[in-house]
């Protein structure tokens, strides 16, 4: 019944106001009506494909810009970087013929109802209508739908409808009329509803003309120095000085003489207007012209680069990533140096339009993979996305698998290093976080010291670290199949020790490592959760008090601390945070398997893990790579180190442009002239 | 359209070196002995000399039907009946492999590390293993094979090793033991422990090429012979004849008598994780080729939906015999002297008739 009743309506609406997609979100002028319905024409579709002048603003290279936003997304590889960019920023629109067309098409706007613009309101949210039903509120405004709009499923029903309006509201082309922008901005963010939009109307004198021009901006995302002396002061002050005017049309003078800061773009479209200005850019409309000059002058407050906070080591770089984009790409490229280091600018999340940027060596990187990666980031149909966490769950290939299948990283140097081998990084706004994928077993036990330290050295770390894992994973279920079914191997004197410490305590083995590794995990969530310095501390002392008690209480074995504080600290020789909580979930069921089968149990256990975990594919790459499948150059640093000079070769499973990475001879200084050898 | 599965050299050798080194874990270095006495460890040299006269003739055979498995050439030599009969056979091969292997296997850990527990609960882990494995299918089972194979490896020459203290060169005379013709005669049948190596015809469309096949079935070959005769050797050494015929379980009798001072002394039980492990894997792997067989001679769409169905049967079919005293019987009466002549010998008849029918099989190969 919904559904012809929703066709009926349709119908109707259809019937009477011929366009029923329009009128439910969008407020439409008399005069626009008529062009919307299809009687006037649309606008100077001539200025639009005019070409003219091709300046790209800011950065003539047409780089991508600062604010991520820029439109030079060389989607290919094989594309120079800075070539012109597709969108078009300034695609002749400020040439004097275009200029007069302009002129004339808004001269025909305010004479002729026939050749209006087409110009679509957002429907401003009013304290009162957020109490309303936002379609009812836009129907009433609108005056166009007499039909009551109670029914909530329709409401529903017609939430993707609005969606699509909205949409193609917000890609409508921006007015040449001035009071239609202003008015276009303050319903679009609600002013005065919201207290942190700014919007500076003033003159811009050019010549002997004043042109009324205004700035929108977000209080508290942007610099007001850099806004005050860069954009205001140049176009209210000097402005008025005696300037000679090579220049004929004005936004060419706006452009190139009185706008002296060094990232200016116009953009043509209500919806890039916006999202210039969400991400701290500030917009200025200046009557007459069909663009506006967004500059990016973003300034919000933000953390600076500190020490990474889950990955310290003793011996590296002591930066880590921070919330900032383009601070995170700057710490990557300034370690890479290198000009095919690509960042392709990209944009998650419908409403959040988050920014995020596709990281990878253009000579290095394999193309299905970097092709891969950018595919899914595109096709993410969401709303919004606030972390790169959030964003990892949406691109990784299985989303049960306790492992993980991407790895996570504050560490620049480490991206870097991954990015020299042919990977591809994702880093997003407003997470520290970078994503580099893909990943494998071995990349999870990897820490960026193995490399840093000598030899030796990161290989004990390295053996250390496969201990955790072990550890980690298996050591209490083994604590309870050895007490309960292989007593036998235990040594007669530890076996001796086991059962005298055991004998006044009245749980099973298994309900006893049960109690405490749930303690554990207690003491651990609450000691991350409680604020400040106190959180380690009463960690500790948790632990410390609530172990001695246990075992003063005869509820616990000592033993059994040693086995679960060990397990612990274990888990936290593990370098990848993940990885460690996927061990700490699995472990329960190897104390289940190991209480419910001994041995045989875990070793079911470890079977069915290692299948799970072969099927795994981490972007098309096996997640047991190099060890299952086994591929070339397993050894050079994937269970344990080479030599740094023997490491030759990047992974083999990561099909990469170019394969050494070195020299067979990296250290030319060990070859001698012939006869020159002492022995 | 579904990916091609593929894999390499390395992945073939560790899965059929584990399937066909299982018997190792189980009774056979006590049969070598049965049969060659103190010449035991003769038979393993011979037996792998004799398959690789096998294998050389079917891998000569085998060269003008690169990438085709055995059923695809049975289909070529006798048609659809011939890829029926031949699917059928090598079905009923696999099953009687696998459910002789799983009750063995299931009795074997009962006695060892489960007393009390009854023989189908213990078999359930087996068998959740065997479902895990045949569901995710042969991709990860022989990835993981790669990655678990070689520690089960490293963990057997551990216990052979491992009693090296307690060799006596002694038990190895009369160095013929019962004479030639037990060695050479009563031991031809033996080769029968080779006869795993029939997944290799099954696995030729996953290796793609002729020469991955022939490098991937010398190599098992030859690295399984080394098992095979140091596990008998070593066996050998530490028991003398009279006892090392009585032992049910060799290999874990050798970890037995393992000592390194006074704290490890019985050590036996980290055995059972080897033993379990590499159990687990060729059963799953033999569980899948049942299941794939299956499909594969009767053209059917899924299977996965077969796992069930197959489950039950083996389960059923492995709690058939009353104990572990008629699977062992069943093991050396029919497993080990008759099995040779399916896996053996039958490939070379297919491929000699489907070489005959096609007098130019690269052509019909390429028209194919």
């Amino acid at each position: 019944m919904s559904v012809l009743s929703k066709v009926g309506k349709r119908i109707l609406r259809t019937l009477i106001f011929h366009e029923p997609t329009l009128e439910k979100t969008y407020i439409l002028e008399e005069s626009e009506k008529q062009d919307v319905f299809g009687e006037g024409p649309k606008t100077d579709s001539k200025n639009k494909t005019d070409p003219g002048d091709n300046t790209n603003q800011g950065s003539k290279a047409g780089t991508a810009d600062k604010t991520g936003q820029g439109k030079a997304n060389n989607t290919d590889p094989g594309k120079k970087p800075g070539s012109v960019n597709e969108t078009g920023e300034g695609n002749g629109r400020g040439s004097e013929k275009n200029r007069e067309e302009n002129d004339n098409s808004k001269q025909n706007e305010e004479g002729s109802p026939g050749k209006v613009r087409k110009i679509l309101k957002p429907i401003p949210v009013g304290v009162d209508d957020l109490s309303k039903d936002g379609n009812d509120s836009g129907k009433n405004k609108g005056g166009q739908n007499g039909e009551d709009s109670k029914n909530k499923k329709e409401t529903q029903n017609e939430d993707s409808q609005n969606e699509e309006d909205s949409q193609s509201e917000e890609e409508s082309e921006i007015s040449t009329d001035i009071k239609e922008n202003l008015e276009y901005m303050k319903n679009a963010y609600s002013i005065p509803l919201s207290g942190d939009v700014v919007i500076r109307e003033f003159d811009i004198t050019i010549g002997e003309k004043n042109i009324e021009a205004f700035v929108i901006f977000i209080d508290g995302l942007i610099d007001s120095t850099v806004l005050n002396h860069f954009v205001l002061e140049p176009l209210m002050l000097l402005s008025n000085l005696d300037i000679k005017y090579v220049q004929k049309d004005i936004k060419t003078i706006i452009l190139k003489q009185l706008l002296p800061y060094n990232q200016v773009k116009t953009v043509s479209f209500y919806k890039e207007v916006l999202e210039n200005v969400n991400f701290g850019s500030c917009a200025l409309f200046v009557d007459g012209l069909n663009v506006v000059f967004t500059a990016d002058v973003k300034g919000w407050e933000h953390r600076g680069v500190e020490r990474p906070n889950t990955e310290l080591v003793i011996r590296g770089p002591q930066e880590g990533f921070n919330e900032v984009l383009r601070a995170n790409t700057a710490l990557i490229r300034k370690i890479v140096l290198n000009e095919n280091l690509i960042v392709e600018n990209l944009k998650v999340g419908r409403r959040s339009r988050t920014p995020c940027a596709l990281l990878y060596i253009r000579d290095i990187a394999n193309k299905t993979l970097v092709d891969e990666v950018r595919r899914r980031i595109k096709s993410l149909d969401i709303d919004s996305i606030t972390d790169s966490g959030e964003l990892e769950q949406f691109l990784e290939d299985n989303t049960f698998l306790p492992a993980p299948q991407i790895l996570a990283t504050e560490r620049p140097d480490r991206v870097a290093s991954m990015l020299e081998e042919g990977k591809v990084a994702i880093v997003m706004q407003g997470s520290p976080f970078v994503l580099v994928m893909p990943t494998t077993i071995s990349t999870l036990v990897q820490s960026p010291e193995d490399t840093y330290m000598r030899f030796p050295g990161g290989n004990l770390f390295r053996i250390v670290r496969f201990l955790g894992i072990f550890v980690a994973l298996l050591l209490p279920g083994l604590y309870v199949a050895i007490t309960n079914y292989h007593q036998e191997m235990i040594p007669t004197d530890l076996v001796l020790a086991i059962s005298a410490a055991r004998e006044r305590v009245p749980f099973p083995s298994v309900l006893e490592i049960l109690i405490m590794e749930i303690s554990f995990e207690l003491i651990r969530e609450a000691g991350i959760r409680i604020p400040g310095p106190i959180g380690p501390t009463l960690g500790i002392i948790g632990a410390l008090i609530l172990g001695q008690a246990a075992v003063a209480a005869n509820i616990v074995s000592p033993i059994l601390i040693i086995v679960v504080a060990v397990t612990g600290i274990g888990s936290f020789a593990i370098p990848n945070f993940s990885l460690a909580l996927s061990l700490r979930i699995v472990r329960f069921a190897y104390i289940a398997l190991g209480a419910v089968a001994g041995f045989l149990g875990i070793t079911t256990g470890i079977f069915i893990q290692g299948i799970i975990y072969a099927k795994a594919k981490s972007f098309g790459v096996p997640f047991l790579t190099p060890f299952g499948p086994k591929t070339a150059g397993a050894a050079q640093d994937d269970f344990l180190n080479l030599p740094i000079w023997k490491r030759e070769e990047r992974p083999d499973y990561l099909n990469t442009g170019k394969r050494r990475k070195q020299d067979s001879i990296s250290r030319k200084w060990i070859v001698r002239e012939k006869g020159s050898d002492e022995s | 359209m579904k990916a091609k599965i593929t894999f390499g050299i390395w992945e073939a050798i560790m899965m059929l070196l584990n399937t066909i080194c299982v018997p190792l874990l189980l009774g056979f270095p006590r049969l070598m002995i049965e049969t060659g006495g103190t010449a035991g460890w003769i038979i393993p040299i011979y037996i792998t000399v004799l398959a690789v006269l096998f294998f050389t003739v079917i891998q000569r055979l085998y060269r003008n039907f690169e990438g085709k498995d055995i059923i695809d050439i049975a289909e070529i030599a006798l048609g659809r009946i011939g890829r029926i009969v031949t699917g059928i056979l090598l079905m009923l091969y696999i099953v009687f492999l696998v459910t002789i292997t799983l009750r063995e296997f299931t009795e074997d850990m009962k006695v060892i590390a489960l007393i009390n527990s009854p023989i189908s609960f213990v078999m359930m882990f087996f068998i959740a293993a065997m479902v895990f494995g045949c569901y995710f299918g042969i991709e990860p089972l022989v990835r993981f094979s790669s990655v678990i194979v070689p520690i089960i490896a490293l963990g057997f020459l551990f216990i052979v090793f491992g009693v090296a203290g307690n060799y006596d060169i002694n038990h190895l005379f009369p160095i013929l033991g019962n004479g030639p013709r037990a060695i050479f005669i009563d031991g031809f049948f033996l080769v029968s422990y080779f006869s795993p190596l029939v997944l290799l015809y099954l696995i030729a469309p996953f290796v793609r090429t002729h020469k991955i096949m022939k490098i991937t079935g010398y190599t098992t070959i030859l690295l399984s012979s080394i098992f095979f005769t140091l596990g008998t050797l070593c066996y050998l050494l530490v028991y003398p004849y009279p006892i090392s015929i009585e032992n049910f379980l060799p290999i874990y009798q050798l970890a037995r008598v393992m000592e390194y001072g006074r704290f490890f002394q019985r050590i036996e039980s980290v055995f059972v994780l080897i033993w379990a492990a590499s159990a687990m894997s060729m059963l799953s792997i033999g569980f899948y080729f049942v299941v794939y067989i299956f499909r594969k001679t009767f053209e059917l769409d899924y299977r996965r939906p077969m796992i069930w169905s197959f489950i039950i049967i083996i389960f059923t079919l492995s709690l058939f015999p009353p104990n572990l005293m008629t699977v062992l019987e069943l093991d050396k009466m029919y497993y080990s002297k008759v099995t040779w002549i399916i896996s053996l010998c039958y490939p070379i008849l297919i491929l000699l008739i489907a070489r005959l029918r096609s007098r130019n099989p690269e052509k019909e190969a390429k028209t194919r």
